[in-house]
């Protein structure tokens, strides 16, 4: 994504690519240690090769994202990068999606250094390189910024916010569908080989409880000042354009789930299904975003609930 | 006189659900009113029942295999249909596989040698088994100690309890701040919540109908008794309920779980149902955020097991055929060649011959295996094993005794293993 995006290919280009790609092979090693801890059967005789993988793909991924934080604060240093909406005047898919992953990655570090779930690893990581993979070697087309949203504060806040809350909301919906998982399983009573792999059903309803509140607070900080990001380039407070529309409902489905809750001791399952619902609501955003033509991405179509 | 024949007709958690295993479960109440007509069944000379969780059987020495059919019939019709009828050497192992638990539902689990031991004292007591069972019991009991201690089964290997607290666990997470509800008496229910309440739950709750059973049962368990009447309130409040009483129609009913759900917030509960007949209703389970699992359910966990340790479970079984084959092979031939040079002896007289041969190893053997018994395990009786090729600890020789301490009273009959042709 940041390779090549000008003509000009000087020393500090070509650090910010090395860097990418060595924080990409840091996240393709850790998928590997996660999912080959995650097939390979227990051996109750053998914790510490179990628990060897697991370090090794903890490891990998804390690599991988230190690295990857670092291609962006080089590629912001080599005269603005667009990927976090400032100091750049334009824009490719592939840089947003590319900030996502990183900060995914560190969300699910942060959530595994407080509640231990290397299962989610087994899923965070490879869905890392799914996203990198093709940010990186998919050239799309450049989107022109609004000039007058360049050095925008609201435009900086809109980005951070929505993609703490996408990668918090991801994250939610990762744990989700384990909890989904595990629920069956266990309702069910036939435990698969992942079952003992899982944590307890009331940890993972804990974690994506928290995710899910930390995915709206963001989400709503992203709406706002989205709101606020559209006035200053189209004039519109809220266009209505599909990637609203989904922004709107996302943020509505989380304001019930915890309404719900908080009020009603909602948990477990109708949750679990509430979040994946919200999150697909928020991958319509997205969809929405791309789906614009690039003379109507002013900026306001960066991110979901950019007005 | 014929000579007599082991039978064993009984079903079990491999041949029927727990659905029917409910219904020909026989109640400690029961009991005795069972083994009073087993014993009556003409041609048995010996009975004993076992029923657990898990199992029904019937082992009996009778005059002829006929007796099977009358055996049967006590099964009763639900049960009859299922249940494997076993006679001779597929008794003789069935009954050695079964109290060394690789037949149990967890194989490796330890409570099911106590199980059999309890069966065999109750039929004692009321005088339905006697020196043949006296003699196969020791047999039983040694194989099984030899399976644990030659094999890891035990090894990580868990009781029904344990599985249930380890399902526990996958549910709520940590049990700290948790309470767990214990309702009725029976025993895996106990060493399960014994063993939650370890795991750090901080509440542990016992309910019995006897309000003096649950304040005995609490002390045991270290727990609170409460009130039975009061069990919707309790379940509003446990996170673990644990149910093994003898009630015939279910304790925690669909309706009752749906009250207490609302009331508790829709926090998850798990429930174990160890009694039989159930105590939960089946239908509480669909409820959201309420878990039930009864004998059956644990059955698939465990099966996990079985599967991780299939090795052991071979290893156990050679044992078990190792048992049976040298207590056939030495206790036959000598006293085959005893009694060949002794042919003028009436039956009357084989048998004393016996019970002095017996008698002569037991005196012999007293004094050795009563100091290893107190060096328990120590240099002293590792040399004894070394030297005597004994397998594991003294007192449990299966060849050198295996008529060993037979009941007061009864002084040694026909050998039910070498008697047998």
């Amino acid at each position: 994504m940041l390779a090549a995006r000008r003509p000009l290919c000087n020393q500090s280009e070509a650090m910010t690519t090395a860097l990418v790609h060595i924080a990409l092979s840091a996240y393709v090693a850790a998928a590997v240690f996660f999912l080959v801890w995650l097939v390979r059967p227990q051996r109750p005789a053998a914790p510490d090769a179990t628990s060897r993988l697991v370090s090794a793909g903890r490891a990998m991924l804390l690599v991988g994202v230190v690295l990857h934080l670092a291609s962006f604060a080089a590629a912001r240093a080599q005269g603005g990068i667009a990927t976090a909406g400032l100091g750049g005047d334009e824009w490719r898919g592939g840089q947003l999606f590319s900030l996502l992953a990183a900060v995914t990655v560190a969300g699910y570090l942060i959530l595994d250094f407080r509640y231990k779930l290397p299962v989610a690893g087994a899923f965070v990581a490879p869905f890392t390189v799914a996203v990198m993979v093709p940010a990186h070697l998919v050239q799309t087309g450049a989107r022109q910024f609004a000039p007058s949203l360049t050095h925008s504060a609201a435009l900086a806040l809109h980005v951070g916010a929505a993609a703490l809350g996408s990668a918090a909301l991801g994250l939610a919906f990762a744990l989700s569908l384990l909890y989904l998982l595990g629920e069956k399983q266990i309702k069910n009573k036939h435990p698969g080989r992942l079952f003992s792999r899982l944590p307890s059903l009331d940890l993972i309803d804990r974690a994506g409880w928290r995710l899910s509140v930390w995915g709206f607070a963001f989400l709503s900080i992203a709406i706002a000042t989205g709101s606020l990001v559209s006035k200053e380039s189209t004039g519109a407070s809220f266009p209505l354009q599909p990637k609203e529309g989904f922004a709107v409902l996302a943020w509505a489905l989380l304001a019930a789930l915890i309404q719900a809750r908080l009020v009603a001791g909602w948990r477990g399952r109708r949750v679990a299904l509430l979040v994946v619902a919200g999150f697909l609501l928020l991958v319509g955003t997205y969809a929405g975003l791309f789906a614009a033509p690039p003379q109507a991405s002013t900026l306001s179509m960066l991110v979901p609930g950019g007005g | 006189m014929a000579s007599p024949v082991l039978l064993c007709v009984g079903l079990s958690h491999r041949e029927v659900p727990i659905a029917v295993r409910e219904q020909v479960a026989v109640s400690a109440d029961d009991l005795p009113e069972k083994l009073r007509r087993l014993k009556a069944i003409p041609g048995v000379r010996e009975a004993f029942l076992v029923s657990t969780c898990n199992r029904l059987e019937i082992f009996s020495v009778a005059d002829s295999r006929t007796v099977a059919d009358d055996l049967l019939r006590e099964v009763g019709p639900a049960g009859a249909p299922h249940a494997v009828v076993r006679s001779d050497d597929d008794a003789l192992t069935h009954l050695f596989r079964v109290a060394a638990s690789l037949d149990s539902m967890v194989v490796g689990e330890a409570q099911i040698l106590g199980q059999i031991k309890d069966a065999h004292e109750t039929a004692k007591l009321h005088g339905a088994a006697g020196a043949y069972f006296a003699r196969l019991m020791a047999k039983a009991q040694s194989a099984a100690k030899r399976v644990r201690t030659e094999t890891q089964i035990a090894r990580g290997a868990v009781s029904v309890a344990s599985v249930a607290v380890q399902l526990a666990r996958k549910v709520l997470g940590n049990l700290a701040g948790r309470t767990v509800l214990l309702v009725g008496a029976g025993e895996m229910a106990q060493l399960a919540a014994r063993e939650l309440h370890q795991s750090s739950a901080s509440e542990l709750l016992v309910a019995n109908r006897s309000s003096a059973r649950a304040e005995e049962i609490a002390r045991e368990v270290a727990g609170v008794a409460v009130n039975l009447a009061e069990l919707p309130a309790l379940l509003e409040r446990a996170d673990v309920v644990l149910c093994s009483t003898g009630a015939r129609e279910p304790v925690v009913t669909h309706e009752m779980m749906v009250r207490a759900l609302k009331a508790r917030r829709y926090r998850p509960a798990f429930l174990i149902d160890l009694a039989l007949p159930r105590n939960v209703e089946p239908s509480v389970n669909e409820l959201e955020n309420v878990y039930v699992y009864d004998m059956d359910d644990l059955e698939r966990v465990a099966a996990g097991n079985r599967e991780l340790r299939e090795q052991e479970v071979a290893r156990a079984e050679e044992i078990v055929r190792e048992e049976r084959e040298h207590a056939h092979g030495v206790a036959k031939s000598e006293v085959e060649r005893t009694l060949a040079q002794l042919a003028a002896l009436d039956e009357k007289q084989k048998k004393a011959v016996q019970a002095m041969a017996s008698a002569i190893v037991n005196k012999l053997l007293h004094g050795p295996t009563s100091r290893l018994r107190e060096e328990q395990g120590g240099p002293l009786a590792e040399a004894a094993a070394e030297l005597f090729g004994l397998a594991e600890g003294p007192g449990a020789d299966p060849v050198a005794n295996p008529v060993a301490n037979p009941p007061e009273g009864e002084a040694a009959d026909v050998l039910p293993i070498s008697g047998r042709k």
